[in-house]
């Protein structure tokens, strides 16, 4: 089984989608410093922010690409049962800590989830679900599209992510930071821990037209470690992976791009590293590996989904961008294809994508050319 | 808002179940289910429900009920625990033991004290040890656990910096942390989901929960509904276009155990050799199952209006919000005790509405 990804719609650092993959294809790091909370009081002073400030932000980055994807499908909520899952890992938790500090709630509280968001940009939706999956929300999200659609419970299904940052998560984010971090350098010797980046995704699922559409959905494995809260699980992960392959009928050796979570983190990184060597040994040459958050930041319920979504334009144009802020990979890396310093060109036709997220859990999505 | 009313007989033809319910337990504080159906005028439930669940403290029951639909005389039973009163967040380390316990919110501990009665442990029993459970989801739905933790960082850091805060407070910084710390004390290691999409909630939660087991994605799912009732979640429950004057925010947890509507069906997926190498089997634990469903759950329907007299709302006299649709399907399973079929409802005018019907296992 399979499903079809018909558009995609796209909010980062760089702005909209085209705009975010000419700047990852180029190597630009988005990273800046932040722009709505005090470094002084978060401990963190970058982020890869919108130039968006006012309040909900991501719920309206959100709408954007809700509105941008149904347009690009041709989907009409309307005419046929469509259903919205939208991933995140903090909603609207900005607003929640704002509303603390004032002493008064001057908002509905129904915007601390997407619903008001994705049923305002898409009348006649049926029912919009949030998860609050951290990390990894937005390929749970995808997880279960694919099921909807595979079962006929649904016609079409509006997957989204969306985050900014909330000063708490920036504070935690800080604290475990070996040295403060002025950018994200995923699988790098030097790399310091993770910043938080701005973002919303949506990705218009259907049913699958095999030659049609952006991308084929081949299947996406889940998991939860069932172990530490924060601390990548190798077991765990390679769960999902194996998950992936099952529901995907795809084998290892016919993956030629990975598009790692990678967020820059001691653990993450070395585990994530670890992992890959794992699934792709004996594998020759094994796949491409690139990861995002050196040019866009930590999209946490998003990132999984912005993923997919390059990972679509790396099919769709044979161009694989680099991986932003590695100059010297770590030893459990060594043996990984990172894409280093500039896009290379290599028609890869079946794509794999990590996501972790707190809690221990994991999502990873096989996709392919149409 | 939920309602939850009998369904009369002809509702139930051509009933599709989605989703058997194996177990089904309550941890809300004040809530005397017992006591409540009985005045509700239901019949007495039968003893299908928290037979295996343990008086957690014989000294007398955690608390008095306080609701305001509670007769006299049936108050906190010992030996009912699955559904007697709740343990207050103050008390979970009575029931769960108390390692671990020191981080965790009250909704957190809410859910874990519903899943624990879910699950017939005795007090205090021992943490289960070895691989994670690959076959086992958990879905929650709440919508308030974890604001009053991020409102109260956000003030600290205002007031002191960063120093005041510690990385031990990270996982209560995410909206997932009630769900992450379920899989993790109860060694759960399927899917992991946390529903926050408003009133409606506890039945999307449902909804997906039908899903995954429908996709093989797992063999059962605990599904739990909860909220807090803190200051700052009461201020946001109160604070939303769909509320309704005069029914306050009510804490406390429901836990659902789902498992296949025939599990003769539906054979199990084949399993990656890696998940089964050199470990114990992940099957549920004999011990943990009831040979027989407590009850069906019909398709999760999105509702089309919104209306009519719930019945039992004045009688619980207060909101479970995100945990609600959870909540009162514990309820209505209790209820097909001696009704054919309930129907549940939950959701709001701004969030919608859901609807399911839970149906009596045809002997």
């Amino acid at each position: 089984m399979a499903a079809t990804i018909t558009a995609s719609a796209v909010r980062t650092c760089f702005g909209d989608g085209p705009a975010t993959w000419d700047a990852l294809r180029r190597g630009e790091c988005g990273v800046a410093l932040l722009r709505r909370v005090d470094p002084r009081r978060v401990g963190v002073a970058h982020g890869y922010p919108i130039a968006d400030d006012r309040p909900f932000g991501p719920g309206r980055w959100l709408a954007d690409c809700v509105t941008e994807a149904l347009a690009a499908a041709g989907v009409d909520p309307r005419r046929r049962r469509v259903v919205s899952l939208v991933g995140t890992g903090l909603r609207e938790s900005a607003e929640v800590e704002r509303a603390a500090l004032a002493g008064a709630v001057d908002f509905p509280a129904e915007r601390l989830h997407f619903g008001p968001a994705v049923a305002g940009a898409a009348p006649g939706v049926g029912p919009v679900v949030t998860l609050a999956n951290a990390c990894s929300a937005g390929g749970h999200a995808l997880a279960l599209a694919q099921d909807l659609v595979e079962t006929g419970e649904a016609d079409a299904v509006l997957v989204g992510g969306a985050d900014g940052s909330s000063a708490s998560m920036l504070a935690m984010i800080g604290r475990v930071a070996a040295r403060p971090t002025g950018r994200v350098r995923p699988f790098d010797t030097d790399r310091t821990g993770v910043l938080l980046g701005d973002g919303a995704v949506v990705l218009v699922v259907e049913a699958d037209r095999p030659g049609a559409g952006l991308a084929r959905l081949l299947g996406t494995g889940l998991s939860c470690d069932a172990g530490h809260e924060t601390a990548p699980d190798r077991h765990g992960i390679l769960r999902a992976v194996h998950d992936a392959y099952r529901r995907a009928d795809r084998r290892p050796e016919q993956v030629d791009l990975v598009l790692a979570h990678g967020t820059g983190t001691a653990l993450n990184d070395e585990t994530e590293a670890g992992v890959l060597a794992e699934v792709f040994a004996g594998c020759e040459p094994g796949p491409l590996v690139t990861a995002l958050k050196g040019a866009v930041g930590h999209t946490s319920g998003g990132s999984a989904l912005l993923s997919v979504a390059v990972a679509i334009e790396a099919l769709r144009t044979g161009l694989v961008p680099p991986v932003v802020g590695l100059s010297r990979p770590t030893p459990e890396a060594a043996g990984l294809r990172l894409v280093r310093d500039r896009a290379v060109a290599a028609a890869p036709r079946v794509a794999q994508v990590d996501a972790f997220g707190f809690g221990g859990l994991n999502a990873v999505t096989l996709l392919e050319t149409t | 808002m939920t309602t939850v009313h009998a369904v009369p007989s002809p509702a139930t033809a051509g009933f599709r179940p989605v989703a058997a319910v194996l177990s089904v337990a309550l941890n809300v504080p004040g809530l005397d289910l017992p006591t409540l159906l009985a005045g509700a005028g239901r019949l007495a439930p039968d003893a299908a429900l928290g037979t295996r669940g343990a008086d957690p403290d014989p000294a007398g029951g955690p608390t008095v009920p306080t609701d305001p639909g509670a007769g006299p005389g049936g108050a906190g039973a010992p030996g009912d625990a699955a559904d007697g009163p709740g343990w207050p967040a103050e008390r979970a380390a009575e029931l769960l033991g108390r390692k671990g316990l020191l981080a965790k919110e009250p909704a957190t501990r809410f859910a874990l004290c519903a899943v624990h009665r879910a699950l017939g442990l005795p007090p205090k029993a021992p943490r289960r040890t070895g691989p994670a459970d690959p076959r086992t989801a958990v879905v929650v739905s709440s919508n308030l656990g974890n604001v009053a933790t991020v409102g109260d960082l956000a003030g600290r850091l205002r007031d002191g910096g960063p120093r005041e805060v510690g990385p031990l407070e990270a996982p209560n910084a995410s909206s997932n942390v009630i769900a992450g710390a379920i899989a993790i004390w109860f060694r759960f290691g399927g899917p992991n989901l946390t529903v926050c999409s408003g009133a409606t909630a506890g039945l999307d939660a449902i909804w997906l929960a039908g899903l995954l087991l429908r996709v093989g994605r797992a063999d059962r799912v605990v599904v739990v509904g909860v909220e807090p009732d803190d200051p700052q979640a009461r201020a946001l429950h109160a604070a939303r276009r769909g509320a309704t004057p005069g029914r306050p925010l009510r804490a406390g947890a429901a836990c659902l155990l789902l498992g296949p509507p025939d599990p003769s069906e539906r054979p199990l997926p084949p399993r990656d050799p890696a998940d089964v190498a050199g470990r114990e089997p992940a099957l549920p634990d004999p011990t943990e199952t009831p040979e027989r469903p407590l009850a069906l759950l019909g398709p999760v329907r999105d509702g089309t209006s919104f209306g009519g007299a719930p019945v039992d709302e004045a009688r619980l006299g207060a909101d479970h919000y995100g945990a609600a649709g959870v909540v009162h399907t514990a309820l209505a399973v209790r209820l097909t005790a001696g009704t054919p079929a309930v129907a549940v409802r939950c959701g709001d005018p701004v969030d919608g509405v859901r609807e399911t019907t839970v149906r009596a296992v045809p002997r």
